[in-house]
């Protein structure tokens, strides 16, 4: 019976796809949970006070004493809350996109970890009574796509309906201008995020996140190779995760909450996981695509097919605690940097991140040019510190003429105030 | 391909079954008290006057045509930047070519590609002189 054995077949590799999807999910909602602990915890550090310490094993309930562990319990105590909260819905709203809009956000900001890897690999596990074959257990849940790249790209993208939805759906007025304004800002910064993708792309010649971590084996990271487009990639990257200093889709001040301001209770809290999640990616990403993943510079550690125990570790580790770094980063810049005024981020968008990706790509173009019509003379370390000299180059240099044209001016009169040549001058 | 897809939709159910358990969960738990204010808009205590959907600026739709443009123009480059070391990439149609008594080259290649993103920066300057970007 053939089909019966293609039917099993499919069931097996199901199997291991389900476990990884599971710890995948678990691990995510787990570290967004905490993460949001570790942000408060951070801020109070910050702004010097004690923050969130109380919550932590309700031992009480027992007859012994309580434990803070400095607030551990405090994700668990949250969910319970947002779990016992109102679900619901206003009159004015309309019913079907409103409640579409927070699970296409949350589906579509974890769907992309299909094709993220969270770790190397594990070594084959048949020891331990799990059947693999005798091959490496890869840890990814969709190992060796081939657009891995795109495929996140176009995920990552679909969190623009989550926002224009919720915000059209919701039939508020500030809802409906913090929906248009994020959804904006979404798809500016998606432009400048896709030229700095784009660079990588074209140096590591793949769009595997695999091999693309791999091409940074051999060289410098793509991050000391093409700082132009790091710095562009990792700006935008902000923005798409609507990060302090871009959080304009949040602007509690101006817009009560912008997108959400009708939401309330889980459907709210799917729409901040949301958020989280998209942090967590960006953070995946950059660690991916600019940090060399769980590789050092020209440390490579066995070939994949006999990795052991102990290089398996020290990969997760060295992945984790990389992406762990880089989210650190995102809290720390929460707190250390005001927001931007709605006209100097879409001018920073357009007239600043777009023509420096622009100028990044063709730089990286031409060197990759360059160094195809070299040949084999282009596998030599002088070669890698010329082009880290010239990318350095060009990136101080696109910087400095960035800043000296400085489209970023903006006068501060009121309108009124300026007559209409003077508006005419401020483009 | 095919193989890797599999998982792929698996994941994609899992996370939708997710946020519909979650919704579901709190739906069968929490409170249900509906009240009139409740099923107002919110606009900071004040009575809401219109529905929401009504006019909004132009500029949105400027940016989102400008997007769509540039992200496109964007899309057409990755196939160029995976090709450009693949076996069957360039170098494999060039040589083919050159096998048929076509002139044509990889630094040809290249100047188009060159040219393409000529075009794109074209383009921004132009949208940028109409004052699509302009937010005052």
């Amino acid at each position: 019976m053939p089909a019966h054995g293609v039917c099993r077949r499919q069931t097996q590799k199901m199997i291991p796809a389900l476990i990884k999807i599971g710890i995948l999910i678990g691990g995510l909602m787990t570290a967004a949970a905490y993460f949001v602990l570790l942000e408060r915890r951070m801020a109070a550090w910050i702004q010097d006070r004690i923050g969130p310490n109380r919550v932590g094993v309700p031992l009480s309930l027992f007859g012994f004493k309580d434990l803070a562990l400095w607030g551990f319990g405090q994700p668990a105590a949250d969910g319970l809350k947002f779990i016992f909260k109102e679900e619901y819905t206003p009159a004015h709203v309309d019913k079907r996109l409103y409640v579409i809009a927070p699970i296409v956000i949350l589906a579509a900001a974890l769907a992309i970890f299909a094709v993220i890897p969270f770790g190397s690999m594990l070594p084959p596990l048949d020891d331990f009574g799990i059947p693999t074959g005798g091959d490496p257990v890869q840890l990814v849940v969709a190992p060796g796509v081939d657009v891995g790249m795109i495929f996140v790209f176009a995920l990552s993208s679909i969190a623009v309906y989550g926002v224009i939805l919720g915000g059209w759906a919701s039939n508020n007025k500030y809802s409906f201008l913090g929906g248009l304004r994020s959804s904006a800002q979404l798809i500016a910064y998606e432009l400048p995020m896709g030229l700095g993708i784009l660079g990588v792309v074209l140096a590591a010649g793949s769009l595997n996140l695999e091999k693309i971590m791999q091409a940074q084996v051999n060289g410098p990271w793509f991050a000391i190779a093409q700082p132009l487009g790091f710095l562009v990639f990792v700006i935008a990257a902000f923005a798409e995760a609507a990060r302090l200093p871009f959080d304009l889709p949040e602007a509690e001040q101006e817009l009560i909450g912008g997108y959400h301001t009708e939401y309330a209770g889980m459907k709210l809290l799917l729409f901040l996981v949301a958020e989280f999640l998209h942090m967590i990616t960006a953070s995946f990403l950059i660690v991916i695509l600019f940090l060399g993943g769980w590789h050092f510079p020209w440390i490579t550690g066995p070939a994949d097919a006999e990795i052991g125990w102990l290089t398996a570790i020290i990969r997760l580790i060295v992945f984790n605690t990389k992406i762990f770094l880089v989210i650190v980063f995102f809290m720390m810049v929460r707190w250390s940097w005001p927001r931007f005024r709605y006209d100097q981020l879409m001018s920073l968008a357009w007239k600043i991140m777009l023509p420096l990706g622009l100028v990044n790509f063709v730089a990286v173009a031409v060197m990759q040019e360059a160094r195809h019509a070299l040949g084999s003379k282009a596998e030599n370390l002088g070669w890698t510190l010329m082009v880290i000299v010239f990318s350095w180059g060009i990136c101080i240099a696109a910087w400095v003429v960035a800043a000296w044209f400085n489209p970023l001016i903006t006068d501060n009169r009121p309108r009124r105030m300026l007559a209409t040549a003077e508006v005419d001058s401020q483009i | 391909m095919a193989d890797s897809l599999l998982p792929i939709l698996l994941f994609a159910a899992c996370a939708l079954a997710l946020a519909l358990g979650m919704l579901g969960v709190a739906s069968l738990f929490g409170p249900k008290r509906q009240t009139a204010v409740k099923q107002m808009a919110y606009e900071s205590g004040m009575d809401p006057i219109h529905d929401a959907h009504r006019k909004f600026d132009v500029r949105f739709h400027l940016v989102a045509i400008a997007f769509l443009l540039f992200d496109v123009e964007l899309l057409f480059l990755y196939p160029w930047a995976v090709a450009g070391n693949a076996t069957a990439g360039i170098d494999a149609a060039v040589a083919q070519a050159t096998e048929l008594g076509i002139g044509y080259s990889r630094g040809l290649v290249f100047i188009e590609v060159m040219v393409f993103v000529g075009l794109l920066a074209v383009g921004l300057v132009y949208a940028w002189k109409k004052g699509v970007f302009k937010w005052r």
